[in-house]
């Protein structure tokens, strides 16, 4: 187990600048993941730390050495790719094996070893099968026994489950958990999918055009959005995220009209859950008419539009009302809701 | 007519082209190398003479010499060429414009007609005013006017070098398409794993291109198996019988001896070997497939 520190690392692809200057430090132990869309240099992030992509600038400590010149061998981790990575021409105990052997242990010791991390993921039975003859689900587990086979200090995770199906994902995502809470290994994870990160991590680095816009645990990243790119990226349905201005007091867009703490301004966006939001009746602060009633098992997703205005609210999963019936949404009581500048993203509500 | 009798209709043209150019030579020739054909006394086959000119191939010196010319020429040619166009792709996989220029030029041997390839590297070996035998012999003085071709080891030498110069570049381009399907992963990996990049290449990346290299190496055997432009330009079968290949010599009983009947049977000779080592690769190829796709 180490704590890895980047300080000050840089990245350009020729003139290209991939990955800013910036500095983020992964506590020993800890389960980091950096989210963030296609391109913002998670993945560059995550290679530049495995030593698969040089640095420009800046220096790589893994428990407190300087790894900006180790190759990848040398640097005591391991990685999960994306597809999953395996040796095609051999079978699974080879692939679980290959590291070891890479590393001189002693056959016994291989064998002892391979048989213990199979039967941790469950694929003690499967060892003679060649990778084409494994599910998805199976293959990302031969990824993830050959990482764990040799105990790093540091597991590197690149979006291991993008490549499952939604049903494998979850429950993968569940033995991942449980994986890192049995080996307790600083864990760094990508990945563009925000429940992911939300379930899994222990601190989540939300990225954009490179650099780092949060850290931050799930629940603050959740509930204290630094800015308008994170408090939309994260929740699932998004944040409803509505265009207008502040007068006299209160936001005014078209179909709402709310109290807001704050001085008049122009081009300001008001944010708020879906979760936080109710059906009423009477004269609420959110009016219009109902443009699509979406269940989703437990609940019924509520789409009201007036205008412009489209507002997305968690109704009762029993809730049924005729299509473009007039709507009335207000915010529930305690609902915390986020005031930001059009123009730069930022948080003007504090 | 409807559109399935059209359809049938329109490939009668070609199949009465191959019919009269392939099918037909093929099956003359066949039952030609059961007869007897002295072109220089009749302008057609004479009477059945069984298996007697099959025969004459079993003990035949000029035949027997020519086997062994062409088993040392496809042996040499396929392995370097293989091996070169394998290093080249290597070298040559990543992307910058340095690597374009270089895959760019590397089209320009392939382009070349063996004849002239031959008629070329004559010229450039040649001890007088030769620029390879000239550049050789400032390099190395001890070669100073070495009679390149007359010396019948070297005279296969440069044959197999010209045909690697010719061949390597269209098998190079099979290997890089071949490279671009092993997943980068497995490389990074390995990296990762601790493997050297000895290593990489001969323990993740070759055993991933096995398909490719079977393929490229049939297609280069049966392409070696058939020399004879350079023979003719480069060393004419010489010196002496030393490059002598099985296409060449056919060609000389056929079109200097013209004995036709023999010239037939050595051809059908070469067509079996040529199927019986194709099949051979085919085979190794399926049962690679199987493996990686079971």
């Amino acid at each position: 187990m180490a704590e890895v520190r980047l300080v000050d690392i840089e990245k350009k692809y020729g003139s290209f600048l991939a990955v800013p200057q910036q500095s983020l430090t992964i506590e020993d132990g800890e389960f980091l993941v950096l989210l963030g869309p296609s391109g913002c240099g998670k993945t560059t992030t995550m290679r530049m730390i495995a030593g698969l992509e040089d640095i420009t600038a800046g220096d790589i400590q893994i428990a407190g050495e300087r790894v900006n010149d180790k190759p990848p061998k040398d640097r005591d981790i391991a990685m999960v790719f994306q597809n999953y990575g395996l040796y095609p021409h051999m079978t699974v105990r080879q692939n679980i094996e290959y590291p070891l052997k890479l590393r001189k242990v002693n056959k016994a010791e291989r064998a002892r070893r391979v048989q213990d991390t199979a039967d941790k993921v469950e694929l003690g039975t499967l060892l003679d099968r060649r990778p084409s003859e494994l599910s998805g689900g199976q293959r990302q587990r031969v990824a993830l026994a050959r990482a764990i086979v040799r105990t790093p200090k540091i597991f590197l995770m690149d979006e291991p489950l993008s490549n499952l199906d939604a049903k494998l994902r979850v429950t993968m995502r569940a033995e991942l958990k449980h994986l890192h809470h049995e080996l307790g290994v600083t864990t760094v994870y990508v990945t563009h999918d925000q429940m992911e990160a939300m379930t899994l991590a222990d601190r989540v680095a939300v990225m954009r055009e490179g650099r780092i816009v949060q850290l931050d645990t799930p629940k603050r990243i959740y509930s204290d959005p630094a800015d308008l790119f994170v408090a939309g990226f994260i929740g699932s349905p998004s944040m409803n995220l509505i265009d207008g201005a502040v007068q006299d007091g209160r936001f005014i867009a078209e179909g709402m009209d709310l109290p807001v703490s704050l001085p008049d301004r122009d081009e300001v966006v008001f944010g708020i859950r879906p979760e936080d939001l109710e059906l009423a009746d009477g004269d609420t602060p959110i009016k219009g008419r109902l443009y699509a009633l979406e269940l989703t098992g437990e609940s019924t997703l509520v789409t009201m539009r007036a205008g412009k205005t489209s507002v997305c609210a968690r109704g009762h999963a029993d809730f049924e009302a005729p299509i473009n019936a007039p709507c009335h949404l207000a915010p529930k009581t305690g609902a915390r809701f986020y005031l930001f500048d059009r123009a730069t993203g930022q948080r003007l509500d504090g | 007519m409807n559109e399935r009798t059209l359809s049938y209709a329109l490939l009668v043209p070609a199949f009465v082209i191959v019919i009269a150019t392939t099918i037909y030579p093929l099956a003359y020739s066949f039952v030609t190398s059961f007869r007897e054909w002295d072109l220089t006394k009749q302008l057609r086959p004479s009477g059945f003479v069984g298996l007697q000119n099959y025969a004459h191939a079993a003990t035949e010196s000029g035949f027997q010499n020519s086997l062994w010319v062409t088993a040392i020429f496809v042996v040499t040619s396929v392995i370097l060429t293989v091996v070169l166009a394998m290093s080249l792709a290597l070298l040559l996989r990543r992307t910058g414009r340095l690597h374009t220029f270089t895959r760019i030029i590397l089209i320009l041997p392939f382009a070349m007609s063996p004849a002239l390839i031959g008629v070329s590297y004559r010229f450039m070996f040649n001890p007088e005013f030769g620029v390879l035998a000239k550049g050789l012999g400032a390099v190395f003085p001890a070669l100073e006017g070495t009679p390149w071709l007359a010396n019948p080891d070297l005279a296969m030498a440069i044959l197999v070098i010209t045909d690697v110069w010719h061949w390597a570049p269209y098998m190079t381009f099979m290997c890089l398409g071949g490279l671009a399907s092993v997943p980068r992963e497995t490389e990074e990996a390995a990296r990762i794993d601790g493997a050297s990049n000895l290593r990489i290449v001969f323990g993740i990346i070759l055993p991933q291109m096995k398909g490719v290299l079977l393929v490229t190496a049939v297609l280069k055997t049966i392409f070696a198996l058939k020399m004879f432009d350079q023979v003719v330009t480069l060393t004419g079968g010489g010196p002496g019988t030393s490059t002598e290949t099985m296409a060449f010599f056919i060609f000389n009983v056929g079109f200097e001896w013209f004995d036709m009947g023999y010239a037939s049977a050595l051809a059908w000779i070469l067509t079996i070997i040529t199927m019986v080592i194709s099949a051979w690769y085919v085979r190794m190829l399926l049962s690679e497939r199987k493996m990686a796709t079971a």
